[in-house]
């Protein structure tokens, strides 16, 4: 037990006591907001259980220490020996842009928070800086397309660069649901090219009256030029399915299923061992 | 209105002759060459600065010459899987890319960056990036995609899916359509493809990845056996050594239940072919721990204390139960630790609900997963399962993972980059940079 920097808080006579306390309060912060719903609504909607306020508060609480680094704050500055750039390459001049930039000590709650706001404002979330070498009144593109810019104004004498283009863009064609399926079955290469070749499931009488309809290619450009969502519009939903589940209840001390709830605290243990082993923590932490 | 480019086939400059494929994680860095003639393997670099508890540093690789991980802290410069301090970012690029006797040394004037990023980043932060590279570091030409678009480029169907291999001499095309599950630190991400570009509407984010299972892993052996909450590294591999998903959730809960009073059931204390037991490493003698069945004897301990070594070379051990199997469980049943999200399979069919129905077959049939987290035993397995069962019957269901998942995205990069005008097609220079500015590259970057 010695000399590797873990403590036994585990007497070994009571090998079950949990000598252990959750992280101190450090009140509701930027993390947790990224884990769990902003919304009013959805948070309405979506707390699971039957909780008491301060069961939820506990909840975002161990949540938000779930999300962190470390359980301290350490803060590791970056080695001063390398400081003067010594046998580096030399990148040359920092530019104002770079410097602010290397000098942020921004977190991502504070760029996702100001993102949001300026999303909620209606202005332009990114403040972008002119092109470095741009003559002052140089045109800046406002197409939202910048890929075609070659079909456009490009010089007339320049070689064609139809083939490559013509390859990276989305060209279904009416057999592609079957394709992925057909290319990973080896014994298939015998097949006549000029057919489909078959599928391992064609006979499936399953297979046999389901056609889904191919989407046209203004479709599949649709789906393909539409802009990225929002971080937060990214982040996958609790469905309406899952929600009609009961939520997993877990024994607090040991693990197995959290059948009694504490009446004290509102934690879930399994029976009655686990429940005495979970008093004295309860006591100690809200007291009598 | 479009910007008139000065680079053609004839008259502009060559693009550079090797590209630094750059898959930057907030765990590691995947990095290595690739050009016309072929790709180096990559190499895995930690992307922190570490520092132990006798307060020596470590810039990323240089890890590997740490001896002792007890108490060992990390500064990590990405934040949600997003670079959000450039100024570690540079420090361990600098020290990996840039230092003379660096083993990834480069030229950035005469190279080019395919650098991946998470999707859905915030357009700030990519900004950011775009100023670093060229203001900063000044690549030649670069491209900034989401990681999950370059698996597209691996052999999807020959080396997941079992088919026959690309022919040598076929042109690179990218995967005609497949679902990329990227699983790894910071979250997992389900990205739908065609033909290797992204539908941008249908990717969804699981805020559950490497980090919080290592965290929720620390959180249960504190509670039960020891206080772990300073030697996360530790933890981690421990949760790599020991943690499986498991294929009947109910049942392996009732093996490894201790019993209803104070006398244990013989099968807990026996570990019930689920119970193991890790060897903490002393970083005295050893630096790596191992695990092993559980052993109800203890039998390695009382071995050692008889040979004569003192009760302080005695091992220290950690017994793994339902803590193995209750740990990446969390993939699929978020809500088990009070997460208001769903599981994987769940968020699968709700990226599907955003294309038409008849592209289903095709993603539901070509599902892979790609980041650590694949590794997990058993999570294929249960992934399909779980798919399978919400999926319509009419479809068929198959979910694979590349032979390496965590190099699975730099090896497709490097593909990518084997293609030199397809590359410098989705590619902009620095010229371009200089000329039409950042918001131009953003706009260049989304609309792809
Ligand atoms: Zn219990
Ligand atoms: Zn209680």
């Amino acid at each position: 037990m010695i000399n590797f920097g873990v403590r036994e808080v585990a007497m070994s006579t009571v090998p079950d006591r949990p000598g252990w306390a959750y992280v101190p309060d450090t009140g509701l912060n930027a993390s947790v907001t990224a884990l769990q719903p902003t919304s009013r609504k959805r948070h309405r909607t979506e707390l699971v259980g039957d909780n008491s306020a301060k069961q939820d508060a506990k909840l975002l609480r161990d949540l938000a220490a779930l999300d962190r680094e470390s359980h301290r704050d350490v803060s590791i500055p970056v080695p001063v020996r390398n400081r003067d750039n010594a046998g580096r390459v030399s990148h040359g001049k920092v530019t104002p842009a770079v410097r602010k930039i290397l000098q942020s000590q921004k977190t991502f709650g504070n760029y996702l928070g100001d993102f949001e706001a300026h999303v909620a404002a209606g202005t332009q979330p990114v403040s972008l800086p002119p092109a470095p070498n741009a003559p002052r009144l140089a045109p800046i593109p406002a197409s939202a397309t910048p890929f075609k810019r070659s079909h456009k104004k490009k010089d007339p004498n320049a070689p064609p660069k139809e083939p490559l283009r013509k390859s990276s863009m989305p060209v279904l064609k009416a057999e592609s649901s079957h394709l992925p399926i057909q290319n990973s079955v080896g014994e298939e290469k015998l097949a006549d090219a000029l057919d489909p070749p078959p599928h391992p499931r064609d006979k499936d009488p399953l297979l046999r009256s389901w056609i889904p309809s191919i989407p046209t290619q203004e479709e599949i450009m649709k789906l393909l030029t539409a802009p990225p969502l929002s971080y937060n519009k990214a982040k996958g939903n609790w469905t309406e399915d899952d929600r009609r589940k009961p939520v997993r209840q877990f024994c607090e001390v040991c693990g197995y299923w959290g059948r009694v709830k504490c009446m004290r605290c509102g934690g879930r243990v399994c029976a009655l061992e686990c429940l005495n082993t979970h008093k004295e923590e309860c006591f100690t932490r809200y007291g009598a | 209105m479009a910007p008139a480019s000065h680079r053609t086939k004839s008259s502009g400059p060559a693009p550079p002759s090797k590209t630094l494929v750059l898959d930057n994680g907030a765990y590691t860095i995947k990095a290595g060459f690739s050009s016309i003639g072929g790709a180096t393997e990559p190499k895995i670099i930690p992307n922190s600065i570490a520092r132990d508890r006798d307060r020596r540093t470590y810039t990323g690789s240089d890890l590997e010459k740490c001896k002792d991980f007890g108490e060992i802290n990390f500064r990590r410069p990405m934040e949600k899987g997003y670079i959000v301090n450039w100024e570690a970012q540079k420090e361990i690029w600098e020290h990996e890319f840039f230092e003379n006797k660096s083993e990834l040394y480069c030229e950035p004037l005469e190279t080019g960056l395919i650098l991946t990023e998470a999707p859905n980043a915030l357009p700030q932060l990519q900004t950011h990036c775009d100023q670093i590279v060229f203001e900063e570091f000044g690549f030649a030409s670069y491209l900034r995609c989401p990681g999950p678009t370059l698996n597209a480029y691996n052999d999807i169907p020959h080396h997941f899916f079992k088919a026959l291999a690309r022919e040598a001499t076929q042109p690179l095309l990218p995967a005609e359509i497949v679902v990329i599950i990227d699983s790894g630190y910071s979250h997992t991400t389900i990205t739908p493809l065609l033909q290797g570009r992204p539908i941008q509407a249908a990717i969804r984010r699981l805020d559950i990845g490497g980090k919080l299972m290592t965290n929720y892993l620390t959180r249960l052996i504190s509670l039960r056996q020891y206080d772990m909450r300073n030697d996360i590294y530790l933890v981690n591999e421990i949760k790599e050594a020991t943690v499986y998903m498991s294929k009947d959730f109910k049942a392996d809960m009732e093996v490894t239940w201790k019993g209803p009073k104070g006398d244990r059931r013989p099968l807990y204390e026996t570990g019930g072919g689920i119970g193991k037991d890790y060897v903490l490493p002393d970083y005295h003698n050893t630096t790596k721990g191992y695990v092993r069945d559980h052993d109800p004897t203890n039998a390695g301990k009382l071995k050692k204390m008889q040979t004569g070594k003192s009760a302080e070379a005695a091992e220290d051990i950690l017994t793994l139960r339902n803590e193995r199997y209750a740990v990446p469980e969390l993939l699929l049943n978020p809500t088990d630790i009070g997460l208001r999200q769903s599981g994987i399979a769940q968020l699968v069919m709700e990226s599907l609900s955003c294309i038409p129905f008849g592209l289903w077959p095709g993603f539901l049939a070509n599902i892979l997963v790609v980041g650590g987290n694949a590794n997990i035993e058993g999570f294929l397995w249960r992934l399909n399962d779980e798919i399978r069962a919400l999926a319509p019957t009419e479809c068929f269901v198959r979910v694979g993972r590349p032979e390496h998942p965590i190099i699975s995205t730099w090896n497709g990069g490097a593909e990518l980059a084997k293609d030199v005008d397809r590359l410098a097609s989705m590619s902009i220079t620095k010229q371009e940079y200089e000329e039409f500015g950042a918001g131009w590259v953003q706009r260049k970057f989304n609309g792809q």
